[in-house]
């Protein structure tokens, strides 16, 4: 008799450990995911979800292509993702470097740290829309003290985008603090002393240790704040509902309404797809450009 | 430490303290003053007339209160799932071997990657087919795809850090594996089960995409959606709105504080074993 834990091989329990989980898994996530495709070859609104779909073949596709606001809505995105990730990874660098020294408190202000990743996209979206909001916002009333203009935070198009970037730094950031700090706690300290033994400065060690050891942390951490800010859209939706006039109207926003507020399924079906296509190829250009850095490094080390 | 470095990373400190906690703060204190002194200009810290009226509105207001309980309702019915669910799934990858692990583990986390809005077309579709859209039910088990993966993971190197000699010694005797899960892990596991059930609660009480698009009827509402859809769909009451933010930033707040060391060890973990 086995006394030991070890399943014998071919065995089923694991497998059915993990039905309850995979199928759950496989419905609602993988099916839908899937599923996505044939509706958008259909055409499908929210009016006609139980009777019969036509085939159309690729034209919600092309139809999507040459609507201008889905290029806006393109223009937009690359805007607000590209300030998100930039923002919240050097926020959370720092924050996460300047928590990791020896100092008082540390943990205490960790916890506080994380409270805005804690609170929902829609709290952070209001908090903000109240702050940044032009007529009776506070932040505009603390630029007027100091004698600054007042900004039209959320109804001058071209600032806009910047509004919301900053309201999903302050949501966001905490996040990239933990990861990094995870990463920084997997480094063993004795590296650092050899490195202060052999003359290193605080700053030379953290560019030429630190950095290349958080290399893996790094890089799915930006993966995984990228995807974030390019699907995010309660945010937005809340904020200021894509507005003034589209200007922060974002793809997946875009999508949404389509869908939703349109009342075009298969339309937002194909925006739908094109968003996962943006996912995939943004995760795969993080890898293949670190990949690319770590073969130049080697090569000049040889 | 030099002191000029101690100087700087206070600082760097404190500025992002302000950051973080002055919204909040702004939040908590026009959640005091009555709807027209919260838009008047200049904004005062202090309410001229404090008031507790506006979280006497959000919780007396029939609609807002029922949409409070479908929160918690499916927020705890969601983490208990959750948990049960991922606790099978983790089991099985630190105490087994068996053909597909790797994949199957690194599927999973892929899945966790996901974004949410991508499905909410197809789910809705899907729902309406069978009769479930509008339903407390249905949000239950859409959330799922958010949290099983984590807590799959989050389980799996849980388990993993318990010895394995202490179910084989039940094992040998005559205990069955089922009896040495029930016994013997489940009660030594009970801090890795509360990190994965408090992360759920706040990814299920915090969830608006899902339950906006599929279940918007007022009885079936969430909080989340309601302080969207009630308070502010048309003209914003901001004395209002601020109470009903501050009601839903307090669950989640109070559980992540008492429990972020345990759960950054938690998340931790794994990376630290590499």
């Amino acid at each position: 008799m086995k006394l030991t834990l070890e399943a014998r091989a071919g065995s089923l329990q694991p497998y059915l450990l993990l039905v309850p989980a995979l199928s759950i898994l496989i419905g609602f996530l993988l099916f839908p995911l899937m599923w996505n495709i044939y509706i958008s070859m259909h055409n499908v609104s929210l009016t006609t979800i139980l009777g019969e779909w036509k085939y159309v073949g690729f034209k919600n596709f092309s139809n999507l292509l040459r609507d201008p606001d889905f290029h806006m809505s393109l223009q937009v995105s690359l805007l607000f993702v590209g300030g998100s990730v930039a923002l919240q990874f050097f926020v959370g660098m720092v924050l996460a470097v300047v928590l990791n020294q020896q100092i008082w408190g540390s943990n205490a202000f960790r916890a506080l740290f994380i409270i805005p990743w804690t609170v929902s996209a829609v709290i952070t979206g209001f908090s903000f829309k109240f702050i940044f909001s032009d007529s009776f916002g506070v932040l505009n009333y603390g630029l007027e003290q100091m004698g600054l203009n007042p900004v039209a935070w959320l109804s001058d198009p071209g600032v806009v985008v910047w509004t919301l970037v900053i309201a999903n730094m302050w949501h966001g950031a905490p996040f990239t603090v933990i990861f990094l700090t995870a990463g920084l706690f997997s480094i063993n300290p004795v590296v650092y002393e050899a490195a202060r033994i052999d003359g290193a400065t605080k700053i030379k060690s953290f560019f030429y240790i630190t950095l290349p050891l958080l290399k893996p942390f790094i890089i799915i951490n930006l993966i995984l704040i990228t995807m974030w800010s390019v699907n995010f859209f309660d945010l937005i939706l809340v904020m200021t509902n894509g507005g003034p006039l589209f200007a922060s109207t974002t793809s997946s926003l875009y999508m949404y309404r389509q869908a939703f507020e349109f009342g075009l399924l298969s339309k937002g079906a194909a925006a739908g797809f094109l968003l996962i296509g943006m996912n995939l190829v943004l995760a795969y250009s993080y890898i293949r450009l670190f990949r690319r850095q770590e073969r130049t490094v080697e090569i000049r080390q040889m | 430490m030099i002191p000029i470095e101690k100087t700087l990373i206070y600082s760097v400190i404190a500025v992002y303290l302000f950051i973080t906690l002055a919204p909040l703060i702004w939040v908590l204190s026009t959640s005091f003053k009555p709807n027209q002194e919260a838009i008047s200009f200049p904004p005062k810290l202090l309410p001229d007339a404090p008031t507790l009226d506006n979280y006497l509105f959000v919780l007396t207001d029939p609609k807002l209160v029922t949409s409070l309980f479908n929160s918690l309702l499916v927020s705890i019915g969601g983490t208990g799932l959750s948990v049960a669910v991922s606790a099978l799934g983790g089991y099985a990858f630190a105490r087994f071997e068996f053909k597909g692990k790797n994949l199957l583990m690194s599927t999973i986390l892929g899945l966790f990657m996901i974004p949410v809005v991508i499905n909410i077309i197809p789910l809705y579709i899907m729902l309406a087919n069978v009769g479930l859209l509008n339903s407390l039910l249905a949000l239950v088990l859409t959330f799922q795809i958010l949290i099983i993966p984590l807590n799959i993971f989050l389980l799996k190197n849980y388990f993993e850090t318990i010895p394995k000699e202490l179910e084989e010694a039940a094992l040998i005797d005559g205990c069955s594996k089922l009896r040495a899960l029930w016994h013997i892990i489940v009660p030594m596991s009970m801090p890795g089960f509360l990190i994965a059930g408090i992360l759920s609660f706040r990814f299920s009480w915090n969830e608006f995409v899902l339950p906006i698009v599929l279940s918007n009827k007022p009885d079936v509402m969430v909080f989340q959606v309601a302080l969207y859809q009630f308070i502010s769909l048309y003209r914003i009451d901001w004395g209002y709105l601020t109470a009903g933010i501050t009601i839903a930033l307090i669950p989640v707040v109070v559980l992540m504080l008492i429990s972020q060391k345990r759960m950054i060890r938690g998340l931790t973990l794994g990376a630290v074993r590499g």
